[in-house]
Formats: structure tokens, sequence, C-alpha cells
């Protein structure tokens, strides 16, 4: 499978990165793992004039504790990330959530900011150029109507494993670009809409993803065929300390939902979460089956966590 | 199309070449160094088909470009033999029946090689976890653990 033609660039810094950005006036993507970006390329779902590697900016594979907070570089990899210490003492979601994320291969390869900036997923958006072709294109692709519902709006899932623990963990981000820095939690960054699911500002670079330091239960379920190399069909994540808990529930629609509640509420909870969830036929699951998975895994979740 | 200059080494040679920026390693190990070991399944990163070694770490060939390997060292199924001696892992997959169509079997073994260097005694969970990054259609994935495992049994390797 070809690539199609591009330029390639591999800054040093945030600062060149973002200049050579601006140099292709936007027609430029960034390369962190390339686990979700190659792909899309190949099958011609992205067509950028130049591909901006960031692996050679140093400062982003850290990890660093400072003031009560444990900042993640953007570019630190899953299986790094799932190897360090204290995220399986402390974040066990985010820990279980990394375990869970494609397979051993594809972790080594891909990033947390990459697993955290995956574009949205549909049957009927990520095929060959020449199947869509047939098809005819789709809102996402720049058409009038959804194949699915028939209507233009985009229900694309979003099928990042770990941003769901994040959300549960209450994560916050720092973003770098061409106006500037900002640091916003993490459920800022989602926009709800499937055709560009991220309020990322043009060239903004994801650099840092931020936690509390605190030791917190939790756990991760994911829903899918295969037990491995599978996007999340529905996955649920739970974090907590003590009577309060947070459910963040991804894998359905382009943007993932949080609750937050006392253990005894999951149950009606997620009942109510589930009947106002909008599930289409896009994925190789019954919409409606993965939609009463949602109080069927919350629950499972948090008997293996709290034993209740 | 400016060609971007690239060095890196593959199974221990220095190699310098002129590469398209779009060039994915698979490509160059395949057209250009005619290691053809290396297979292209899917071309997008499911398979695991064809794996290498990048600084001792297993990657999808088909999703790294070569650009992004100036400097490094790459380690592909033609690296794994000792002159005419086959790599204990090569030895225990034929001996195990671990190969019937050989398709997935140089990304199985780099995969498992790249396991057994980090981790010399692996749990048989560890090495289904490790290989479940590739897919085998023919031999129920038995044969390939067992294979592993016998290797990992081993005192020397």
């Amino acid at each position: 499978m070809k690539l199609p033609k591009f330029l390639y660039f591999r800054p040093k810094t945030i600062e060149e990165a973002l200049a050579t950005f601006t140099a292709y006036d936007g027609n430029a993507v960034y390369l962190a793992g390339g686990t979700d970006l190659i792909p899309r390329m190949k099958l011609g779902l992205k067509k950028p004039m130049a591909v901006i590697d960031l692996k050679g900016i140093e400062e982003l594979k850290k990890v660093r504790v400072e003031n009560g907070t444990i900042m993640i570089g953007s570019l630190v990899t899953l299986f790094e990330l799932s190897k360090t210490p204290m995220i399986k003492e402390k974040f066990p979601a985010l820990f279980e959530a990394l375990l869970f994320t494609s397979c051993e291969t594809l972790q080594m390869r891909g990033t947390i900011g990459g697993n955290i900036l995956q574009d949205t997923r549909c049957l009927f958006y990520n095929q060959s150029e020449f199947w869509r072709k047939a098809k005819g294109p789709c809102v996402k692709t720049g058409g009038e109507r959804c194949h699915v519902i028939g209507a233009k709006e985009c229900l694309s899932n979003y099928m990042s494993d770990t941003a769901p623990a994040l959300l549960s963990l209450e994560a916050s981000l720092k973003l770098i670009g061409i106006e500037g820095e900002r640091e916003i939690p993490l459920r800022d960054i989602f926009t709800g809409n499937g055709v560009s699911p991220f309020s990322l500002r043009p060239g903004e670079i994801l650099c840092q993803i931020s936690l509390p330091n605190e030791v917190t239960k939790g756990g991760y379920e994911k829903l899918r065929l295969r037990g491995s190399i599978d996007y999340p069909l529905l996955g649920i994540a739970l974090s907590g300390s003590g009577e309060k808990v947070k459910i963040a529930i991804g894998g359905i629609g382009p943007i993932p939902k949080v609750w937050e509640g006392k253990l005894e509420e999951i149950p009606s909870g997620m009942q109510k979460l589930s009947q106002e969830t909008k599930a289409i036929a896009n994925t190789i699951l019954d919409p409606l089956y993965r939609k009463e998975m949602i109080p069927v895994l919350s629950q499972r979740l948090a008997k293996r966590v709290f034993g209740s | 199309m400016e060609l971007i200059r690239v060095q890196f080494k593959v199974n221990g040679d220095q190699v310098d070449l002129s590469v398209k920026p779009y060039e994915t390693l698979l490509e160059t190990l395949r057209n250009r160094l005619e290691l053809t070991g290396t297979k292209e399944g899917c071309g997008l990163g499911s398979c695991g088909a064809c794996t290498v070694l990048l600084d001792g770490m297993p990657v999808r060939s088909c999703l790294v470009l070569t650009a992004e390997v100036n400097g490094r060292e790459i380690t592909t199924i033609e690296g794994l033999k000792q002159g005419d001696k086959l790599h204990p892992l090569q030895e225990a997959f034929v001996n195990h029946g671990a190969v019937q169509c050989g398709f997935c079997t140089p990304g199985m073994i780099l995969t498992a090689k790249a396991l057994l260097d980090r981790n010399p005694k692996p749990t048989r969970s560890d090495i289904i976890r490790a290989i479940s990054s590739n897919i085998c259609r023919c031999t129920g994935y038995k044969k390939i653990i067992e294979a592993i495992e016998a290797v990992a049994q081993r005192e020397e390797r």
C-alpha cells in the first residue's frame, strides 16, 4: 500500500515545528508514532503537503513529577508509560487502558499524545479510496449525508482507550501553538462533531498531559471482538478515591461521556446514560447491544474495583 | 521531489541511501535492499507480517518512514542466522512445526526475539501477549507458542 506524496521534516524544537507548520500554510500534519496517521494517509483520508515528525523533540519524551502533578510528555510511548511504576500504583484505570490498547508492538510505537488525538472511526470512513468512491463521500469526507443515518451529522466513534481513563482521572492538556500556550481540561478538547473531533487551533501541538498526583482506585473495561489489536466498541474507565467515582465512556460517538456520582448511584446513572446515548450502525457490533452494555460493563467494573 | 539522505545499519551493514520522503521502511527493505524476508501483509499496521527490529524493538515497517530511521539500527529476518547456523528461534520454529505457509514467520520470530531479549524467561502469558501483535492464519498459534517456550527454557541461546 502506497503513501501519497509529501515532504518530511524533523524539527528539534517546538518553535521549529510551529514555524514549519506556518511555512506550509497549515497544509501540514504532525507525526508522532504514526500508527493512526500513516494508515489514514495510505487510505487517502489525509493528503498533507508536509509531514512534521515530532520525534526529534526530546523534551516531549519525559515523565516528571512537580508540585503534586504528574506531567507526561505527549511523545511518551504507551508501552513506556505502562512500564512506569507510578502509573500502575496510582492510576489503575490508565494502567489497564494502556494494556488494553491494540497490541504490544503498536504500544511500543504509539504515543500517549497520538492516542488522545487519534481521529474518529467509522465502517464507512476507514476504507480505501477505491471503496469509498463507489459509495460516494460521507459527511466526514465532505459529502452531504451520512451513509448510516442519512442526515448531515457525523457520529463516527472516538476509539481511544486511554482518553476515557484520563478523563476519569481529571487530566489536563498543555497545548502550544502559533498563538501561544494554553492549559485546558482534557474534556474541553472534544467538539462532539465527528467531522473535526478536536478543538485544536491551527498548528497547535499537544505537549503534555497532567494528572493530579494522588493514589486512585479504578479500572478499565473494553468491549471488543478479539483479545488483541482491536478498537473498543465500548470502553469504560472508572476512577475514584472514597465515595465519589468518575466514569468515562468511549467508543460510542465522537465524544466520550463523563459521569460523576456515588458508588450506589452507578446502576441508575448508567441506565440513564445508556438511554441518552446515540449509537448508530457504524461498527461491526449492533448499536443497541453496545448501548445496553454500558450499564453491564460499568457495574462489572465497579464490582471488580470496589467489590460491591 | 527532494530526496532525503539516510544512513542506518541493516543487519550490521551500514547503508547510505537517498529516499523519497514518503517511502516506507518496508519498501526500502524489500525493493532497494532486496531483503524480501520482510513481508507486506495488510500494509496498515494490523497484521504484523512486516515486523522488523528497530534498535532491538519490534516495529511495523509498513508504518515507519525510511526518513525516520536515520542513524538507527535495523534487524530483519535475514540478519538472525550466524554463518550457516540458524538462530535458535528459527530452529525451534522448524522443529516444532510452527511454520506452515511461512508468511507470518519472519514477523513472529522477530517479535519473539525482541521479547526474549528484554525478558529471557517469559511466562506463557508473556509469550501470548507479545505474539498477539502478529496474525497467523494457519497454525492456530499453539506450535508457535511452544517453539518460543522451548527456546526460553534453554539455558544458553
